[in-house]
């Protein structure tokens, strides 16, 4: 049998190498480690986990951390498409004007506004704000900044802009917004994700790639540091014009594990958790370091149905079943951890042109539903596809089966976000499909493009003459009473012939530290200016 | 052997552009990134500018070419997610999936080594069927379970660890211990069975027999001989943390490649995946590389031609 010999210089060079191959891969850990290490000591009025980074750590710096599931995408304000983005943008940049906690618009980079003619606005600007490396604000970052969007079809907030021609510079702090056509919304959009204001001089001079870098904008807090799916750190602007910022720091973690954040807030480890599951919310209110916050956000869910010639629910008896079918305040309690409100429209208290008449109610009745589906000659349930994407596949789920005590028969395809996505957009839902529409511009129009008679071929085959009607005469009206009944008589239409119905108004679930106050807003952003240290 | 390292070098480059090739068809087939990007009131007309805008509308091969060229120029692409270059975004992520992977590679060295050769010393005996069975567990216990269940009784019960996300030394322990407990249940197995191999070899009984401590036989001439394969799977287990460690880096919210990697895939973002495909395939070369040149050090009976 042959010799087994292993020389112990061959053994151990062999070890020493590979481990010194890792070691050096390793060792290149030398770069960004993003936030404090851990220092028990230096705690401040906050500190169960004698490991965990307290947040009003080092020399009594008020700093506030919020614990978000998806890192941002940008710093490039143009090419955003997520709240959770938005939500760090609003502390670093700010708009011309801006909503309120009751979304009520007010001045923020301009003063004041006024409408010069049904295509003209005409804003001015505040003339004592300076960027954060220092070169003054001028009409002329605001003439970059919405051309920008409103001309580069490769930006991804490019579709809400392109109506906006140009921007005329009348003097140095007045400009003139100039649209193609009416623009009824022309405040909304400037007021929301995707108007905030950029540094012209900066960006000419450094290019888009180095302020994506090093971004600078006129808002209360500067960028400090960007560690990529693990945390933004933001420091105090000094020179804010709206006054001394309230925090030292703000920090945005970026944790995707819903009980991993849930346990940092209960640790002390941040102060605010967005997206806290139902499940957790008893625990959160129990513990004595934090509770529960809800408000409504800008989500509701639809139940979209086709209506063509051909289709099970081309019959507007068996739209009305899907309806009267549906316990909404069930599902809403037992899915949602009672965070929603049932509802007949998805124009919610906020939005312009809500129907109140239609909000906070349901009309289920599962004995008419059954009735209704014999009358349109169905003994045994007619067969429908009711498709949902993964993230709503409880709720899908519940009303899946609540159709099925209906007498419907029920096929229920959930998939996987992407695949839902390229459905959507090949319109190949079959008979039902679940959405969550959301709606960032605050207004009923947004809600109603997809039953223009043009958006909705294909899809519910909506097909209403006095509905298309309103809509595109709400589309150029410059008379917000006026287009205020005409949204209201739409949603009155689509309550009675149903292309869709609504299952529930979402609302956001926070978990709030007991150190600080914060009240939820509807359009979901984060201004650390409107949070304080109790 | 300067040949055949040179042979192995060569060999790199088709398996490279063979890989690109597959990402390259598979995510394209898979699905269309513009319709993820824009929000849901845009019309066909925007997603057209869009594609348009990024070249997603010419040609397959004539992406897939450009593609190409900008590679071997070191550039894959600008990501649609972040706006930026795919690949420096990419290689920011390596140093923190290197730190997990080396502390987890530690870790499990050191619960495995000590155990395996005892339970095979201590064959057949209580203490072995104990260590066997506490292997099985370790390797059944979902990565995910077992991480929130050490979060929750070091973090918030005890408050001994921080929860999450990237620091010191006291961020990495739970994380790293997440992984390696299920590493070392793997290798514990693995010297086990190997030291008995070698532990019925007839030098050893040749040692026993000059009197020679029983320490020192298992320690010094044993030892030696069962840890080549041991060598052979931490090399190969080393690729596995890098880039497959999604679930453990999203429980700990650790910003390492897994999670920057399966991001990009759910929104198809090509330029990202190509990249970290790319740099994941190196490091496995590299590391396979790596441990065949060390393996053969080892181990003079193997003799690589060429």
């Amino acid at each position: 049998m042959q010799r087994t010999f292993t020389s112990t210089r061959g053994l151990a060079k062999g070890l020493l190498i590979l481990l010194a191959a890792m070691l050096i891969l390793a060792g290149c850990s030398g770069g960004n480690k993003g936030g404090n290490t851990t220092d028990p000591g230096a705690a401040g009025t906050n500190n169960s986990g004698a490991g965990t980074e307290t947040p009003a750590a080092e020399n009594g710096e008020k700093v506030l951390t919020i614990a978000n599931p998806t890192d941002i995408e940008s710093f490039d304000v143009h090419n955003n498409n997520n709240t959770f983005s938005e939500a760090v943008m609003v502390n670093v940049f700010d708009y011309l004007l801006k909503n309120d906690s009751s979304q009520t618009k007010q001045p923020s980079l301009a003063t004041s506004w006024e409408q010069v003619n049904d295509t003209t606005w005409r804003f001015k600007l505040r003339d004592d704000v300076k960027f954060h490396n220092g070169d003054p604000f001028t009409a002329a970052d605001v003439k970059f900044s919405l051309e920008r969007v409103a001309k580069d079809s490769g930006l991804k907030q490019h579709t809400y802009y392109k109506d906006l021609k140009e921007v005329n510079i009348v003097d140095e702090h007045t400009v003139d917004i100039v649209t193609n056509s009416p623009d009824p919304i022309m405040l909304n959009r400037l007021s929301r994700m995707g108007a905030d204001i950029l540094p012209s001089k900066y960006i000419e001079e450094n290019g888009m790639e180095a302020f994506l870098k090093a971004p600078v904008g006129t808002g209360p807090y500067k960028y400090s540091n960007w560690a990529k799916d693990d945390r933004i750190e933001l420091v105090k602007y000094d020179d804010y014009f709206g006054g001394e910022p309230k925090w030292d720091k703000v920090v945005f973690r970026m944790i995707p594990e819903a009980s991993t954040r849930v346990s940092e807030l209960l640790t002390g480890g941040v102060d605010i958790v967005s997206n806290v599951p139902a499940t957790d919310i008893e625990r959160i209110d129990a513990s004595d370091k934090a509770s529960i916050e809800q408000a409504t956000i800008q989500r509701v869910l639809h139940v979209l149905m086709r209506t063509a010639e051909g289709s099970v629910t081309a019959d507007p008896k068996v739209r009305e079943a899907v309806e009267l079918a549906i316990d909404k305040q069930a599902i809403i309690d037992s899915i949602a951890g009672g965070a929603g409100i049932p509802t007949r429209t998805s124009v919610t208290p906020g939005n312009f042109g809500a129907d109140p008449s239609l909000y906070d109610q349901q009309l289920y009745d599962l004995d008419r539903a059954k009735a209704l589906l014999k009358e349109a000659g169905y003994e045994s349930g007619p067969k429908i596809t009711f498709t949902a994407g993964s993230n709503y596949k409880e709720v899908a789920e519940v009303t899946a089966a609540m159709l099925t005590q209906a007498g419907f028969e029920v096929n229920l395809e959930i998939l996987e976000p992407s695949k839902f996505s390229e459905t959507y957009n090949a319109k190949g839902f079959k008979e039902l499909f679940l959405l969550g529409v959301g709606n960032s511009l605050f207004d009923a129009s947004n809600n109603y493009n997809r039953f223009l008679q043009e958006n909705a071929k294909g899809e519910t085959d909506y097909d209403n003459a006095e509905v298309e009607e309103l809509l595109q005469a709400a589309a150029s009206n410059m008379d917000p009473a006026d287009r205020e009944k005409q949204f209201q008589q739409v949603q009155q239409h689509i309550a009675n012939d149903r292309p869709t119905i609504y299952l529930y108004q979402m609302k956001g679930i926070y978990g709030v530290s007991d150190r600080i106050a914060y009240a939820p807003r509807l359009d979901e952003m984060f201004f650390a200016e409107e949070i304080t240290l109790k | 052997m300067r040949n055949y390292v040179v042979k192995m070098v060569l060999q790199i480059v088709p398996v490279l552009f063979l890989i690109s090739l597959i990402v390259f068809i598979l995510v394209h087939v898979t699905g269309d990134p513009v319709n993820l990007m824009l929000p849901e009131t845009a019309t066909e007309a925007d997603r057209e500018a869009l594609r348009a805008a990024w070249g997603l509308d010419r040609p397959l091969y004539e992406q897939f070419g450009t593609f190409l060229g900008n590679v071997v120029r070191g550039d894959f692409g600008t990501s649609f997610h972040y706006g930026e270059k795919a690949l420096p975004l990419v290689l920011e992520r390596l140093p923190a999936s290197f730190e997990l992977a080396v502390a987890a590679m530690l870790i499990a060295v050191v619960l495995a080594l000590p155990l395996g050769i005892l339970s095979a010393v201590k064959r057949n005996t209580v203490l072995d069927l104990f260590i066997s069975g506490l292997a099985v567990i370790g390797k059944a216990m979902p990565n995910f379970w077992m991480g929130i269940m050490l979060i929750l009784i070091f973090s918030v019960q005890l408050g001994y660890l921080p929860v999450s996300g990237r620091g010191g030394l006291a961020h990495l322990v739970l994380p790293a211990f997440t992984l390696g407990v299920g590493l070392a249940a793997q290798m514990t197995r693995l010297i086990r069975s190997n030291m008995l191999e070698i532990l019925g070899q007839d030098y050893i009984r040749t040692a026993r027999s000059k009197g020679l401590l029983e320490a020192i036989v298992v320690g010094k001439h044993a030892l030696r001989n069962g840890m080549i394969p041991v060598v052979t799977i931490m090399g190969l287990q080393f690729t596995s943390l890098i880039g497959g460690t999604l679930v453990t880096e999203t429980v700990f919210a650790w910003p390492g490649l897994g999670q920057l990697l399966v991001t990009s895939i759910n929104t198809r973002d090509m330029a990202i995946v190509q990249a970290a495909v790319f740099v994941i395939a190196i490091t496995v070369i590299v590391t396979n590389l790596l441990t065949d040149l060390v393996y053969r050090l080892l181990d003079p009976r193997i003799k690589y031609n060429g």
